[in-house]
């Protein structure tokens, strides 16, 4: 099995807690879960509106699968650094510039995922107040998934932060098999 | 407003481009630049955060992951290689068999998956070390196989199609069918290509009825997926993402376990990978989506409509040209997908100016964003085949400049020929290009 395959990464051992190894594997087990569950769903939707008898409430429960999936994979990604980059010019940089730019990058992932828990958070309590047709169950549920994946995400940013302050940003070229993009 | 509102959108551009190229990932660069924006406007942050969320809740996204989760399965189970004996039967005999191969491979491969860097995963291993024991340059099969990736998001099922859909409220199904004819002109066009000019390779016989025959029959099961992803959303019995679903269905339940049954063990790990793999897409729309609103917000659309109206009038050749001008130049730098959600107001805005069929500008769009795969600085099929191959992305880029020809006839045909461009769409899904039934029953009447 590939490395990028595994449910915890070994890539950049040095920037990773072992303590936080097990959320990780929590993480992409969740992110399987969500996929698989938002199969079934969509399977099932099918099959109970062809025999007539169609269970509607199976529409919330995929999007639910969907937006959860979406974002704790989000959360999981900022700690296994696979997330879409554009070219990193600071994988060329070495030395003192480079953990600069690395820390920077790390605090802006901290700013940007303390914005996802703190106003999540608000747009979660807001949501007690618009519900999702039929069940009527608060929007606030499926608005829950951002701050949740915000906390993940400043925990990750901040395990790079502190580990890469003690043992350095030390360069290196991600293998082809390691990128993770899509398109 | 504390800055002018052209100002908020300079920062918060450079702020997405600068965080971007420093290393920042792009879900996060996107929502600094948006955050900083909502600092310096009256906008919310809540509902810059809330943004994320609406940006994702769009029912057609649903498709995204069945799609990858498609792609993942089949690469995974190492299905794929009857695909590529099938595609070898077919053209391995001509000059420069291997370089045909890649391509028509392309092309069986573009009909299942919709990710050209799985396709480029693909073709590395698998035809890559053979094409560099029959003497290839290496830089050559590198520009080759990015070049050939790009048809995956042009054939359907296409990822980009389905994110361009979804945004722009387009129909996806007209995109897909749209899509198939720049798809199959960029596959003719390097096949044209790695003939004439490509290395020679070794000669090989044509393939005899009987080997034909054996790869073919080796090649039936994988090749039913197409069938019924296009064949289910055309004869309207399914949605993409229903016809997404069936397709995983049929690979979990039917093809794994026949050809590759000592898969199955695997496939919880497949899931979970194909979890992550969906979410990173997904992690940029979200952002992107913010960043759409709060450049609509900021009239950025009317900005820069305005200035190609000035240009171009209403004329819609005009109008494509200087649109494909503008994506030759975001695709270089910027992911598809956000790039299409970023800039969906502005289009929507000149479709409707030019008075343009959007199908058809859907389809010039994805066009010249998948050009974007091969050309630097952030050519990503590129980049990784080129890791691939072992060679120097430099070596890569000059050896697939020539190749550029071939796209860029692909895309000028796409503007000036819409008819041709629409013409399958119009045939099995008028309703998907604007056509609606004419009053007697009998056939459909189409805007010109």
């Amino acid at each position: 099995m590939s490395d990028r395959r595994k449910i915890v990464l070994e890539r950049d051992r040095h920037h990773k807690w072992r303590a936080l190894d097990p959320l990780e594997a929590l993480l992409m087990v969740l992110c399987g879960i969500a996929i698989g569950g938002f199969s079934i769903c969509v399977v099932l939707d099918v099959l109970t509106r062809t025999l007539r008898s169609p269970w509607l409430w199976l529409q919330e429960l995929t999007s639910a699968f969907f937006i959860y999936g979406s974002f704790l994979g989000m959360a999981v990604a900022t700690r296994r650094a696979d997330h879409l980059m554009l070219s990193a010019i600071s994988e060329s940089m070495t030395g003192r510039l480079r953990s600069l730019v690395e820390i920077f990058n790390r605090l802006v992932i901290l700013a940007c995922g303390g914005c996802m828990v703190g106003f999540g958070w608000q747009n979660f309590l807001h949501g007690f107040g618009s519900y999702r047709m039929p069940s009527l169950t608060p929007l606030a549920w499926w608005y829950l998934a951002i701050p949740i994946a915000g906390a993940f995400i400043c925990l990750f940013a901040l395990e790079q932060l502190i580990n890469g302050w003690r043992h350095g940003f030390p360069a290196r070229e991600r293998a082809p098999e390691e990128q993770e993009h899509i398109l | 407003m504390i800055l002018d509102a052209g100002w908020v959108l300079f920062i918060m551009a450079a702020l997405f481009l600068g965080l971007g190229y420093l290393g920042v990932p792009v879900p996060f660069a996107l929502m600094a630049g948006v955050f900083t924006a909502a600092m310096l406007t009256p906008v919310s942050m809540l509902s810059m955060v809330g943004q994320l969320f609406v940006g994702l809740d769009v029912e057609p996204l649903l498709a995204v992951p069945f799609f990858l989760l498609v792609g993942e399965l089949m690469t995974s189970a190492d299905v794929t290689r009857r695909m590529i004996l099938l595609a070898q039967t077919f053209v391995g005999h001509l000059r420069g068999g291997l370089a045909q191969v890649v391509t028509v491979f392309s092309m069986f491969f573009a009909g299942i998956s919709g990710s050209s860097t799985a396709d480029v995963a693909v073709l590395s291993r698998t035809i890559a070390p053979e094409m560099d024991r029959e003497g290839y340059d290496p830089a050559f099969t590198a520009a080759l196989i990015a070049s050939a990736s790009t048809i995956a998001n042009l054939i359907p099922p296409s990822i980009m199609a389905v994110v361009y859909g979804a945004t722009g409220n387009v129909s996806i199904a007209g995109l897909f069918l749209g899509g198939v004819v720049p798809g199959v002109l960029i596959g003719i066009g390097l096949m044209i290509y790695s003939y004439l000019f490509g290395p020679a390779g070794l000669q090989k016989p044509r393939a005899t009825l009987s080997e034909f025959a054996i790869a073919a029959r080796h090649a039936t099961l994988p090749m039913v997926i197409p069938v019924i992803i296009m064949g289910g959303i055309l004869t309207g019995w399914f949605t993409p993402t229903e016809a997404g679903m069936i397709a995983v269905c049929y690979i979990v339940l039917f093809l794994i376990p026949v050809l590759r049954p000592a898969h199955i063990k695997v496939l919880p790990q497949d899931f979970m990978h194909a979890g992550l793999l969906y979410a990173l897409p997904m992690a940029a729309v979200a952002g992107a989506s913010a960043f759409g609103w709060m450049l609509a917000y900021l009239r950025g659309p009317d900005r820069v409509s305005d200035l190609i109206e000035r240009s171009a009038g209403t004329d819609p050749r005009m109008i494509l040209f200087l649109l494909v001008v503008l994506f030759v130049i975001v695709g270089d730098f910027v992911d598809a997908v956000p790039a299409i959600i970023i800039f969906m107001p502005i289009i929507s805005r000149l479709t409707e100016l030019g008075g343009i069929n959007p199908v058809h500008m859907g389809v010039v769009i994805i066009t010249t964003l998948v050009f974007g795969l091969i050309t630097p600085p952030y050519g990503l099929s590129l980049l990784m085949a080129s890791k691939f191959c072992n060679v120097r992305f430099s070596r890569a880029m000059f050896a697939s400049l020539p190749l550029y020809i071939v796209f860029f006839a692909t895309i000028a045909f796409c503007i000036f020929f819409p008819d041709i461009v629409l013409w399958l769409p119009k045939r099995v899904l008028p309703e998907s290009v604007g056509c609606f039934k004419a009053p007697g029953g009998a056939g459909y009447i189409c805007p010109s």
